[in-house]
């Protein structure tokens, strides 16, 4: 085989992506060619880097809402904020040369009665604390993702599983869903906490497709000791075994 | 003169106008060009979808409060952000290793599973790592990403890519070693660790 041949092949075979036998080929080139090789090593810097890639997702939407919200509220009232937070390390960035370019843009704002201003602290503030007190967390938070033959068809698909102990002893599991398709026809989802050949069931549940799922399921405390989850997609007759079909899996750490 | 479009202006313009009447706007466009990496950071090294949630929001308050602390002569944004980024995750891993330590004693199994086992230094070189390669991702149209995304995170190989989505193996082959190239051009550009960890 030419060079030109290897190198188109040579990218995937640093990926691990050609069949066994094109891999062989691309080893036995490789063993009597030098300029191939010193090709590979560049190839393998870049595949260094890539594995370290973090896996494609979108924040939720809210997210930029919020920040915009939060930023808009503390432009109309610059005093909730105080001065601005600075890290250590942009702090020695700039030395001691804090510009007033945030104190020139106060004055540019415009101003409303105070009577209204102090209204939006008010109303941040107390929203700010109420959602802080609201959030309970959880003792442990699974991602959920695609098995392999889901995840080839779908991106941005996967979700997480936070665990968090009731008072009644069960376990609440917090489901959040991201872009997971509508079940089919006559079908739902289940959750199963499972542990070799043992399994619990967490419940079933629907999804909206597009955007964010959120759900609320409970197992009893036995489930703290099953390490794996397991989303599967179940069939409305008479059959009570679990799919085999598994969509999403995930690993307590 | 005609209006620029935000999507026209590069990131520095964008910073400048943080502190102009034009803030929402300028703030709005650094966030679609930069939160998708930022918080793809965070999953990767705080590992919780909530955590990862908290950083962009930290990351963005920071970009708008800490505008005037950035100064393009000495980098990128990118780098400079991606400063922000890591300071804002090592206080929330902190943060997060505190919360571990205080899990009731009952719960002890699930919280060995909390304990995150990389140190403080281990999550910077890796968020380094991280970020280079979610920015260089970026520059790829969607058939040369797709590739990559469905080797690297779908785990197939060229010929499963072909068969899942209906392209030729040739050109599924054709596409990756493309994507690798563009890559590898855009990974030579970048700032070097040391201008990073400065």
């Amino acid at each position: 085989m030419r060079c030109a041949e290897i190198h188109t092949n040579l990218t995937a075979f640093v990926i691990g992506g050609l069949e066994p036998e094109e891999a062989a080929e691309i080893r036995r080139h490789l063993a009597s060619c030098p300029g191939c090789r010193r090709e590979l090593e560049e190839l393998r810097k870049v595949n260094r880097v890539l594995e370290a890639a973090p896996p494609p997702a979108d924040p939720p939407s809210h997210l930029k809402d919020g920040i915009l919200s939060r930023v808009r509220a503390e432009v109309l009232s610059p005093s909730n904020k105080g001065e601005p937070e600075e890290a250590p390390f942009l702090e020695e960035q700039t030395g001691s040369s804090r510009t007033s370019r945030f104190h020139r843009f106060k004055n540019l704002r415009i101003v409303l009665p105070s009577l209204a201003a102090a209204a939006v602290v008010v109303v941040v503030g107390l929203g700010i604390v109420f959602g802080f007190l609201r959030v309970d967390a959880p003792v442990a938070t699974i991602q959920l993702v695609p098995t392999p033959h889901e995840a080839a068809t779908l991106h941005g698909y996967w979700g997480v599983a936070e665990l968090r102990p009731q008072l009644s002893g069960n376990l609440q599991v917090k489901l959040k869903l991201d872009n997971f398709e509508e079940p089919r026809p006559n079908s739902y989802y289940e959750l199963w906490f499972v542990s070799g050949e043992k399994r619990i069931s967490a419940g079933s549940f629907t999804s909206v497709g597009q955007g964010e799922t959120r759900v609320l399921l409970n197992v009893p405390p036995e489930a703290r000791k099953y390490h794996t989850l397991l989303i599967t997609e179940e069939r409305i007759d008479n059959d009570s075994a679990p799919a085999e079909e598994v969509a999403l899996k995930g690993e307590v750490p | 003169m005609m209006p620029q479009h935000a999507d026209e202006i590069s990131d520095e313009q964008l910073m400048a106008r943080l502190d102009s009447p034009q803030l929402e706007v300028a703030l709005s466009a650094l966030y679609d060009r930069y939160s998708r990496t930022v918080y793809g950071v965070g999953l990767k090294i705080l590992g919780e979808r909530s955590s990862a949630e908290e950083l962009v929001q930290d990351v963005f308050l920071k970009v708008w409060r800490s505008s005037h602390t950035f100064d393009p002569s000495r980098g990128s944004f990118s780098t400079w952000l991606y400063r922000v980024t890591r300071s804002c995750a090592m206080d929330l891993y902190r943060k997060r290793a505190h919360r571990v330590s205080q899990v009731p004693e009952g719960d002890q199994h699930i919280a060995a599973m909390r304990d995150p086992s990389a140190g403080p230094q281990e999550v910077v070189d890796e968020s380094w790592l991280s970020w280079r390669a979610s920015r260089a991702l970026e520059v790829l149209d969607a058939p040369h990403r797709e590739v990559i995304e469905l080797a690297y995170f779908g785990g197939l190989s060229q010929r499963e890519i072909s068969q899942r989505t209906g392209v030729p193996l040739g050109t599924v082959k054709t596409r990756t070693a493309s994507a690798f190239k563009k890559l590898r051009a855009e990974l030579a550009l970048g700032d070097t660790p040391q201008e990073a960890n400065r």
